[in-house]
């Protein structure tokens, strides 16, 4: 099977819903940074959403409208715009309110995708390591607002740098780190169970070399020594209980690296081949306010 | 509120006023949909409790997203259904796997074609799709639809099917890719 059966036979299993929990949040970073899987998904979603036709609508309950309008913001004026056909043409007098009311609502709108942008900008601010901004590996829509996803291919550890984020308060999160091979397509997609202490390593385009073995690093701060969390398996994925060490805060802020070694591992304790870096960015951020 | 039907270029213009805060879009884009995101959210979970919250999530991330929205890409009921069912699935995975042995009667009454009733209102495109389902071997069918509708696991599959999920996981993808080839696009 080819590299790309097996990453559309993924998107499809996404879409289909058989993934496990540890997957479909491969999956769902993978939508996020890496377009053309994004374009997969969206294609088995239309193959498969035509089924959603043959299933028997159901009307949920009526106070699930109630805490979903008061989940829109502290808005709560919705009975004042009843119009929503088409806006009447403005006569002279109810034109200041309307447009007040409208203004109002943009507002409280643009609020809410503050919060949002701000939450996100959170999670990726640093996530990939300096060597030149890569928008292009962010959805278009987040494009123009924060351009802040950066990579750094084979460096050597020493050049970490230091990146200023906030981490959205503790709640049950997943978090995903991607190592880009190249602009196309990431090496390994590694998440972490924070409350376990669990990493899970997915070879996705990284090359296998018979003769070579990959070591996943941490380094719990910027020019910290990179201490070894232990050896990716030739295996699509690799299950660790490798961060007991380590305080969940100190997870959070570490740079994750992934070097080429001899088979076996690196023979000095340290990376000697080239490596590929990432942070955590966290997937499932709590709510929205 | 009445459930209207709405046609796709009718919810395209909800989701544009709502993409631009309109509330009172988005609760009439909310009427024409709940019923259709709840029947999906509701075969998958099996929990009323579940379907509610689930359904809030949707719709609260529907109302943040809806600028994201993009007409060539998908249709709005697509997109909608798309985000439910990916939620209702991420409960249910991080649920765990225990679900068949909580609920015994569940395996019973998960049925593949919900309502057949429905097939008068089959577009072209369904009409292919069950067409191209239709070619596969019965049980290679009926996983797909389990897994689709009801939200099934490969291991859930593997019980009822009684093969090993790596072989599960095996048949899903081919019968995916079959599937992909006989609809051509």
């Amino acid at each position: 099977m080819t590299m790309d059966e097996d990453r559309d036979g993924f998107a499809a299993e996404y879409v289909l819903g058989t993934l496990d929990a540890e997957e479909r949040a491969q999956a769902d970073a993978l939508v996020l940074v890496d377009q053309d899987f994004a374009a997969k998904v969206r294609e088995w979603q239309r193959r498969l959403g035509e089924l959603n036709v043959l299933v028997a609508p159901l009307e949920p309950p009526a106070p699930v409208w109630d805490r979903i309008r008061a989940g829109l913001g502290d808005a709560g004026q919705s009975g004042v715009l009843h119009l929503p056909e088409v806006a009447a043409p403005a006569t002279a007098q109810n034109a200041p309110s309307a447009e007040i009311i409208q203004m109002r609502q943009r507002m409280e709108r643009w609020r809410g995708l503050n919060i949002i942008t701000g939450m996100i900008a959170a999670c990726l601010i640093g996530i990939f390591l300096v060597r030149g901004y890569r928008p292009d590996l962010l959805p278009p829509d987040l494009r123009p607002t924060q351009q802040v996803v950066e990579r750094i291919v084979e460096r050597p550890v020493e050049v970490v740098k230091e990146v200023v984020r906030e981490v959205p308060s503790a709640r049950p999160a997943q978090f995903v780190a991607v190592f880009q091979k190249d602009e196309q397509s990431p090496a390994f997609v590694m998440s972490v169970d924070i409350d376990k202490r669990m990493v899970i390593v997915r070879q996705v385009a990284a090359e296998r070399l018979p003769d070579k073995s990959y070591q996943l690093w941490i380094a719990t701060q910027p020019g910290a020594t990179p201490r070894s969390l232990g050896l990716v398996e030739p295996n699509d994925f690799t299950v660790k209980a490798a961060l007991n060490d380590y305080d969940p805060a100190v997870i959070n802020n570490a740079t994750f690296g992934i070097s080429l070694e001899p088979l076996g591992g690196s023979p000095t304790g340290q990376p000697t081949g080239p490596v590929i870096h990432a942070k955590l960015l966290q997937i499932t951020p709590p709510p929205n306010p | 509120m009445i459930v209207s039907m709405l046609t796709p270029a009718e919810l395209v213009w909800l989701m544009a006023a709502v993409a631009k805060g309109d509330q009172a879009a988005f609760e009439r884009l909310y009427a024409a949909t709940r019923a259709k995101l709840y029947g999906v959210v509701l075969r998958i979970l099996r929990r009323s409790d579940l379907a509610d919250e689930v359904i809030q999530e949707t719709y609260l991330k529907i109302w943040h997203n809806a600028g994201s929205f993009d007409p060539k890409l998908a249709t709005p009921i697509t997109w909608m259904v798309a985000i439910a069912r990916n939620r209702a699935l991420d409960v249910v995975r991080k649920k765990g796997e225990t679900s068949i042995e909580d609920e015994p009667g569940a395996m019973d009454t998960a049925g593949e074609e919900p309502n057949p009733l429905a097939r008068r209102e089959m577009t072209e495109e369904l009409k292919r799709l069950l067409a191209c389902l239709g070619r596969l071997d019965e049980d290679r069918r009926r996983m797909v639809l389990l897994a689709y509708y009801s939200g099934w696991s490969r291991d859930q599959l593997a019980v009822k099917f009684d093969a090993p999920a790596n072989t599960i996981k095996t048949w899903l993808r081919r019968s995916l890719m079959e599937i992909r080839e006989c609809l051509g696009s």
